[in-house]
């Protein structure tokens, strides 16, 4: 069996799922034997490569998160939401309660600890926030989600070494679903 | 006692007449998922989660206010409810902000527990994510209407059990919330007797002692219906 | 009064008008008061009086006649010549022509706007031609506000029938017989319903008028109750005395306070007369009627959700079973009925249900009251026989769609039915053939659609109309309403795809299958049977978006 290739993605999240992921600690070793992973926060390399499982941290909440999404879904095997942000927005989600424009204004105009100007930044290499926080699957066509806040590094091991098996895991029946 | 006879999921059992679908369940252990019921006080049928499939009646009936009745043929856990049950499980998910991570209630939550077990890992709705409001104006306690599923425990446990009638619901539909007194802050209230029995009654993270963060909360609707059985007996 | 005196009462109010020659009405109905015909009344009344003729002719304000978007109507009898769009100004030269002269004048008369030629004689017009009373009779012919004229008309010896000729038995046996159905939209067998409540032992029983129509386009029960309340108020002791209650109740809607009004006043009548209260017609039976008004909440027109609306509390529904009949208000057995149910009893009870059953189908008995609306020629209020084609509605008595234009859809039902599209205009109005169809008869309203109607559209206007009229108690509804409500928006608005589409037929088949009252059961109606009859449209919306 020639080896997978895995990548995995920090979108609009806090990074804890990755963290999580790294809490599989030596079980590193058995991904390592059947997957090699080609892109990640904590491996070189910018771009994307076809890969056979991308794991997807962090809700969509920009332009260029939406586009990294696009090109993610064009590249993988198999798309994975990883983590309670990617599949139902979670804590990035929490400002769709409110308009964008009051929330950019409470965090550069109204905040105390800003100077004098109080302008929302606008520089053209910054992102574009969008309007309303989406997850991955009103987006692009998800194969598989893991929830959790963060998810636990037993669920995400047993995910993937599911899949790096060509097993389809089933969270409910193993009874690992957990939110927050 | 008077007993009939009555099927539930081919199993043959002799119960009780004036007893529900529910309780004759819960007695056998059979499990019926339920949200907006609270043993010792009146029933709804509101969630409908405790839907069952009664042979000869074409509609689906909440176990929860369905009484039992002679030869009746039950079935509780059939493809159809199951797929009903998600879904419900789903649309409450949907409907407010139910941010599990943030939540005080989070791994004590009833909510949770039901979406574990319809084995539910994602909402295929869109989320509504609704302005709510949070009320923290009572000294000990907080109403959460982000995380209300409008089980109305709250109203009926104030109302049947200490008397005050403080909670009650305004508006219809989706727009639909609780309110104290008419709809006045919690903390100004006239009739709260501050008993905390609806902090019990709670099965989510919408209202809360004041003194725990994430996490911390703990829940025991069951001293409701112990209460109420004390009382009963005391009658 | 005795039952004697009664029939001498109904002898002098007959012969009080048979001393008239003439008789005119002016329709009276809410929607012909809003086009101003008050006003021509009293310019009628001082035009006959200016004239000298009040003893030859009688004047009276009446109920609704039927084509209301061609109010102000003036009908003269014994001709039947009915005037339409009748205003102050034009009344002196009717009055002169029509009374006088003899000679009506045409470019007046009703229709005459788009008949090639009307009809002198209304009756003859197909409008009226192809329609049947019961319920409506003598709607548009008496004073609702005025209790001789609908003794003079035979009214309350349907009462006074049941109380000294028929036991109770025999009187629920002849509703049984009637096969009369409910006509509030559910079609549950009026008789057996009656036999339900009769049978169970309590010390008190309630009657209760479900007069809360709120299906948008719908208004039968505001046009019964304004046109002749006192037929509804007969029923509804006739019915207390068959089930044995003492009380009713008649809840109607806050928006309609004419028929509240009219209402109020045929019950202080008839308790003047002794027809309602203590020892009725000198029997040992006693019914009182108490007016409830609704606060304009679409759910209570529900039967669970009006009962708990008259206890005082919030009104939403409850499980059923029990059902009313068993445990209904304040938990004593309640019988339940729609207004037009109850005006459809005084007939049964004077000619035998026998009779009654003759007209209409084998399974759906009687005749049925329509409202037609939409972009219908004539639009208005109709009567027809169980049975009767749509396309003789819509065609022959409604005189085809607006403009010229193509039927394309009718909406049955309001927002808990269905449509009805073109390949099906000669399907029977019954219950069942409308079920087969996937709509339901409802309450009677009947919105015509043209070709500039847009199903999706039409589909999100009534899932938005549920959702906003949902009572929030269970979620199938609360929540399910809104979710397909939001889909279909987004098909609306060409963002939808086929995911959306395949959720939101299931969620629609779990709304209405779980959902706690009828109003979300069948809120889902609408969406399905134009994704049923008009699927095309709403995979187009989402081709264009591909």
């Amino acid at each position: 069996m020639s080896k997978k290739k895995l990548g995995t993605v920090w979108l609009g999240g806090c990074s804890g799922c990755h963290m999580s992921l790294l809490d599989i600690d030596e079980r590193i070793l058995e991904v390592a034997k059947l997957a090699d992973i080609v892109k990640s926060p904590v491996v070189d390399g910018k771009e994307m490569p076809e890969v056979d499982i991308a794991l997807v941290e962090g809700a969509i909440t920009s332009d260029e998160h939406y586009r990294e999404l696009l090109h993610i879904r064009k590249q993988a095997k198999t798309l994975i939401a990883f983590g309670d942000c990617a599949v139902m927005t979670n804590v990035t989600g929490m400002r769709n309660y409110f308009n964008l424009k009051d929330v950019l204004d409470t965090a550069y105009v109204n905040a105390i600890s800003n100077d004098k100007e109080g302008k929302v930044p606008d520089h053209p290499s910054l992102l574009k926030l969008n309007e309303k926080v989406l997850p991955l699957q009103e987006v692009v066509k998800v194969d598989f989600v893991i929830p959790g806040c963060p998810p636990d590094a037993d669920t995400i091991f047993y995910v993937l070494f599911e899949f790096l098996n060509d097993r389809l895991p089933d969270l409910g029946k193993a009874k690992k679903l957990k939110y927050g | 006692m008077n007993t009939i006879p009555i099927t539930i999921n081919d199993k043959k059992l002799d119960v009780d007449p004036a007893k529900t679908i529910l309780e004759v369940c819960r007695e056998n252990d059979i499990e019926i998922l339920t949200m907006c019921h609270l043993k010792g006080i009146i029933d709804i049928g509101a969630c409908r989660l405790c839907l069952v499939e009664i042979e000869g009646i074409n509609k689906l009936l909440s176990a929860c206010t369905t009484k039992v009745a002679a030869n009746m043929v039950v079935k509780t856990s059939t493809e159809r409810i199951k797929k009903y049950q998600r879904i419900t499980a789903e649309l409450f998910f949907a409907e407010r902000n139910h941010v599990c991570s943030v939540c005080v209630a989070n791994g004590k939550c009833e909510l949770q527990q039901l979406g574990y077990k319809v084995e539910m890992d994602h909402i295929r709705y869109p989320h509504l994510f609704p302005h709510c409001e949070v009320d923290t104006s009572h000294p000990w306690y907080v109403m959460d209407h982000n995380r209300c599923i409008m089980c109305t425990r709250c109203v009926r446990v104030c109302n049947e059990v200490e008397g005050a009638h403080n909670w009650d619901v305004m508006n219809r539909g989706h727009q639909v919330r609780i309110i104290s007194d008419f709809n006045t802050p919690w903390g100004e209230s006239i009739t709260c007797t501050s008993c905390g029995k609806c902090l019990h009654a709670c099965p989510t993270g919408a209202i809360w002692p004041k003194a725990i963060v994430q996490g911390q909360l703990e829940k025991k609707p069951e001293i409701i219906s112990e209460l109420m059985e004390k009382r009963k007996m005391k009658l | 009064m005795n039952r004697q005196e009664l029939q001498a009462l109904a002898g002098k109010a007959k012969g009080k008008h048979e001393q008239f020659k003439h008789k005119i009405c002016v329709c009276c109905g809410a929607s012909c008061i809003s086009s101003g015909s008050e006003e021509v009344l009293k310019k009628l009344q001082e035009e006959i009086k200016t004239r000298g003729l009040e003893n030859e002719v009688e004047v009276i304000p009446s109920g609704c006649m039927g084509p209301c978007n061609q109010g102000p109507l003036m009908k003269y009898l014994p001709e039947q010549t009915i005037y339409q769009k009748v205003d102050c100004n034009n009344i002196t030269a009717i009055v002169q022509s029509q009374l006088i002269e003899k000679k009506p004048i045409e470019e007046l008369l009703l229709f005459a706007d788009s008949r090639e030629k009307p009809f002198v004689n209304s009756n003859e017009d197909p409008f009226f031609k192809r329609q049947m009373k019961i319920a409506l009779k003598d709607c548009g012919d008496i004073n609702p506000e005025n209790i001789e004229d609908y003794l003079a008309a035979g009214g309350y010896r349907a009462l006074e029938k049941a109380f000294f000729l028929l036991s109770p038995e025999e009187v629920i046996a002849e509703v049984k017989q009637s096969r009369m159905r409910g006509r509030g939209g559910a079609g549950y067998p009026t008789g057996l319903k009656w036999e339900t409540v009769y049978k169970y032992v309590s010390d008190q029983k309630y009657v209760i008028c479900n007069g809360d129509e709120g299906d948008p386009g719908a208004f039968m029960d505001r046009s019964v109750l304004e046109g002749n309340p006192h037929r509804v108020l007969e029923g509804m002791v006739i019915a207390g005395y068959a089930v044995g209650s003492s009380k009713g109740y008649a809840y109607i809607r806050g928006e309609y306070p004419l028929a509240i009004k009219r209402f109020e006043l045929a019950i202080k009548q008839a308790t003047k007369l002794g027809l309602l209260g203590k020892n009725i017609l000198g029997s040992n039976f006693s019914f009182d009627i108490e007016v409830r008004i609704g606060a304009g909440a679409f759910v209570c027109g529900e039967e669970t959700a009006l009962i708990a609306s008259i206890e005082g509390k919030r009104g939403t529904p409850r499980p059923r079973p029990p059902f009313p009949a068993e445990a209904g208000l304040w938990g004593k057995p309640t019988l339940i009925n729609n207004v037009e149910t109850f005006a459809g009893i005084a007939p049964i009870i004077t000619n035998g249900g026998e009779w009654y059953s003759e007209t209409g189908t084998p399974k759906s008995a009687g005749t049925k009251v329509f409202a037609l609306a939409g972009k219908i020629k004539y639009s208005g209020l109709i009567e027809v026989p169980m049975g009767t084609t749509l396309r003789e509605i819509v065609f022959d008595i409604g005189g085809g769609v607006q403009n010229g234009g193509d039927f394309k859809a009718a909406q049955t039902g309001g927002p808990s039915g269905g449509c009805i599209p073109a390949e099906h205009l000669d399907v029977k109005m019954d219950y069942e053939s409308l079920i087969s169809l996937g709509s339901i008869m409802g309450s009677g309203g009947l919105i015509i659609m043209d070709k500039s109607s847009d199903m999706v559209d039409v589909a999100r206007y009534f899932m938005e109309f549920c959702m906003d009229e949902s009572c929030g108690k269970c979620v199938p509804c609360r929540v399910g309403t809104k979710m397909m409500h939001d889909l279909l928006q987004k098909i609306c608005d060409n963002k939808g795809t086929q995911i959306d589409l395949d959720r939101l037929e299931e969620l629609a088949v779990y709304v209405k299958e779980t959902s706690l009252c009828g109003l979300g059961a069948s809120a889902p109606n609408p969406l399905l049977s134009t994704l049923r009859h008009f699927r095309k449209e709403y995979e187009n919306r989402i081709m264009n978006h591909q």
